[in-house]
């Protein structure tokens, strides 16, 4: 069968008379200005993508022949590709749109133009956002995620085991590798702290969305009346980066002479007058005041290994916070940075029903998040919804 | 005797907290290996006064994991302090010629294992010394565990090989180290309890598990053996004759004895005490001239 582009090739060598076209039957549901219309539509509706990409496609013009324009240009090969090919797109679709109206060409170009006006949409919603976007600072770091049981006392705690249960799952799920690095019972079962280790590529960028409250509201078991209770754990997800753990040198994060290092209990006096597991440390970091406290190891080495792992999780933390302010400062960033005494999150179990306070709609079943693989979708929408406001960012830079 | 009551005691004897954390390395354990004995059999053993280490038959040191058995004295947190702390303040570059190290009273070889462990590949050769065979077959295990050849078996890696002596007759003994020397390296934690400390024993240490001959020195202030080693070091052929590097764990009252008399025998640049993490002065290191 012919392709539309042929047909019309062939058409024109064989000059087809315009007026065709008039005698063409009126159509009942007028493809060619819907066709037009949708056109119209979605770059209204993309209208600033357009102008950015546009924008950068100019800024890197060709034109200039030194080394620097000659390396901006190699890094924006796909913006000027993206471009071409939205260019080409559009060009086939307005070709098309007349076709429409030619009665032995009309089912042909409705579903050419049906096809071309998809492929235009995904380039706008998918392709330029992706093309456009600055690529992820954090994408390569794993995580901790540190939880802490708030008010709710000993409910809080027996759901913040389950938090825990439910992301060392998520973690599997994703080929990540999850390790408790911490956590103090509580005497109910539960869990007052604890801290978990997630390891592996992309781990920090999809967990660190979990930053904040998370309100479970469910009857205790203990509780006779049969009143819902409200309870909460506070999640703060830290970046983690694969470095060697820098218990012996400096650090790019701290000098290790602002680090004090202590032993927790006395010892009498020590060495082979005693024998009892001295293995808790505590760093003090004393230019920040963060002070880290280990003991879950046999092994005091582990322990300080563990120490000097969060310690430059939460400091690596503070460093991504404060260029984040550094950067809407100097020019109008959109993107805001987590509240992390936020509620984000309500778990309400007689209800079956879980929502993310940060995203409008999609409510998930219980099991849904504690047992099966919701927390990802909850992940991704919130990843999309980050994604739009670095865009919009990424716009504003471009505008002026 | 139910779980529960066995656990009552334990936090009775040793504090809730440190009770809460045994009982959780013992279950992890025996999660991870399931020859070990049953909770309640090891519940029941430490309440008895047991050392967790023997229950579970590993002792952490440094990043090394190694085999503990009942005699053989536990490595204590002191010692991986300073140990540590040796190993990165001696580190040698890759592909420096090998450093002979002597460790005198080795117990599980944990000193030298940790040299050898922490340094670059053939730069260590270990002679590991101990008068007590359940020791010295102890330390050959964890020299295996670790991966750690002698250096028959490998003369390329870090090394340690094993050797039956007696430190309360140096001469003997130095005799003896003359095939393996002379050591660029001394280390030693030789048994330091005073006569004075052996009437009053530590509740930790006191149903003496571990050898008493590992933990009750000679003479009646304890330090019999640094005297021993002390004339051990001035005989010919044992030290390297540019000078070696000595560190030697004393009791949290002897440094400065032990100061004198590593300051009194020849060839150290000066001699130096090292405190533990606890604030108490744990090692006295004679540096070599550099
Ligand atoms: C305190 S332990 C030290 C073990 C190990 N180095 C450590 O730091 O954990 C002392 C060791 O010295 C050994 N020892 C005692 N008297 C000795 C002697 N006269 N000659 C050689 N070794 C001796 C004991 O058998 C014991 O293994």
């Amino acid at each position: 069968m012919l392709s539309l582009r042929q047909c019309l090739r062939r058409q024109c060598r064989s000059h087809v008379p315009t007026h065709r076209r008039r005698h063409a039957p009126p159509t009942s549901h007028r493809p060619h200005s819907d066709a037009a219309a949708s056109l119209e539509q979605i770059e209204r509706t993309h209208s600033r993508l357009l102008q950015a990409l546009e924008r950068s496609v100019r800024k890197s013009d060709p034109s200039q022949t030194d080394i620097a324009a000659a390396k901006q240009l190699k890094s924006a090969k796909p913006v000027h590709d993206a471009w071409d090919r939205y260019q080409r797109t559009k060009n086939a679709l307005l070709e098309t749109i007349p076709l429409l109206q030619d009665p032995e060409m009309a089912d042909l170009a409705a579903s050419e133009s049906a096809d071309l006006i998809t492929d235009l949409d995904h380039q706008l919603t998918h392709v330029f956002p992706a093309i456009l976007r600055p690529p992820s600072e954090t994408a390569h770091l794993s995580a901790l995620i540190e939880l802490k049981s708030g008010v709710g006392g000993s409910e809080a705690s027996l759901f913040l085991a389950e938090m825990l249960r439910m992301y060392t799952r998520v973690a599997h799920q994703n080929a990540w590798t999850p390790t408790i690095l911490a956590s103090n019972d509580s005497d109910n079962g539960g869990i007052k702290d604890a801290i978990l280790e997630v390891k592996g590529n992309g781990a920090y960028d999809a967990l660190r969305w979990e930053s904040g409250v998370h309100r479970v509201q469910r009857v205790p078991a203990t509780e006779a009346s049969g009143r819902v209770h409200t309870s909460t754990v506070a999640a703060v997800v830290l970046p983690l980066s694969d470095d060697p753990p820098s218990d012996g040198k400096d650090d790019d994060l701290f000098k290790l002479d602002d680090v004090r290092i202590e032993v927790m209990r006395a010892r009498g006096a020590g060495g082979q007058h005693v024998n009892k597991t001295e293995s808790a440390v505590r760093l003090t970091h004393m230019p920040t005041g963060i002070t880290v406290s280990m003991q879950d190891e046999r092994s005091q080495h582990q322990n300080r290994r563990r120490a000097f792992q969060v310690l430059r999780a939460r400091l690596m933390d503070q460093k991504i916070i404060r260029e984040q302010a550094e950067r809407r400062a100097t020019r109008k960033n959109l993107v805001r940075t987590a509240d992390r005494s936020e509620k984000i999150r309500t778990y309400n179990y007689p209800q079956d029903r879980i929502t993310d306070h940060r995203l409008g709609k999609g409510n998930m079943a219980w099991n849904d998040i504690m047992e099966g693989d919701g927390l990802m979708e909850f992940v991704q929408s919130l990843q999309d919804k980050h994604n739009v406001e670095v865009l919009e960012d990424r716009f504003a830079d471009l505008e002026c | 005797m139910p779980l529960a009551r066995l656990a009552a005691r334990l936090a009775a004897a040793i504090g809730a907290q440190p009770a809460r954390q045994e009982l959780k390395w013992m279950k992890q354990a025996r999660a991870a290996d399931p020859t070990l004995p049953a909770l309640p059999a090891m519940l029941t053993r430490r309440v008895a006064g047991e050392p967790l280490a023997y229950i579970l038959g590993a002792q952490p040191f440094g990043p090394l994991t190694l085999r503990a058995r009942a005699p053989v004295l536990i490595p204590r947190p002191e010692t991986e302090d300073w140990a540590l702390r040796l190993a990165h303040t001696l580190a040698p570059s890759p592909g420096m010629p090998a450093r002979r190290i002597l460790d005198l009273c080795t117990g599980s070889a944990c000193i030298p294992l940790l040299l050898c462990a922490l340094w670059p590949p053939g730069t260590a050769r270990a002679l590991a010394v101990d008068v007590a065979p359940a020791a010295l077959a102890l330390a050959a295990d964890n020299a295996r565990l670790t991966h750690t050849p002698t250096l028959a078996e490998n003369p390329a890696a870090n090394t340690l090989d094993v050797l039956h002596g007696d430190l309360r007759h140096p001469g003997a003994l130095a005799r003896a180290l003359r095939a393996h020397g002379p050591f660029d390296v001394l280390t030693a934690n030789p048994p330091y309890l005073s006569k004075a400390d052996w009437a009053h024993l530590d509740p930790s240490i006191a149903a003496l598990h571990e050898d008493p001959a590992a933990l009750r020195g000679d003479d009646d202030d304890g330090l019999g053996l640094y005297r021993r080693i002390a004339e051990l070091v001035a005989l010919p052929g044992v030290l390297a004759p540019g000078g070696a590097d000595v560190a030697l764990e004393v009791g949290w009252t002897q440094a400065a004895a032990v100061r004198d008399m590593l300051a009194r025998a020849a060839g150290f640049a000066r001699v130096e005490v090292w405190a533990d993490p606890w604030g108490r002065e744990r090692v006295v290191v004679g540096r070599r001239r550099a």
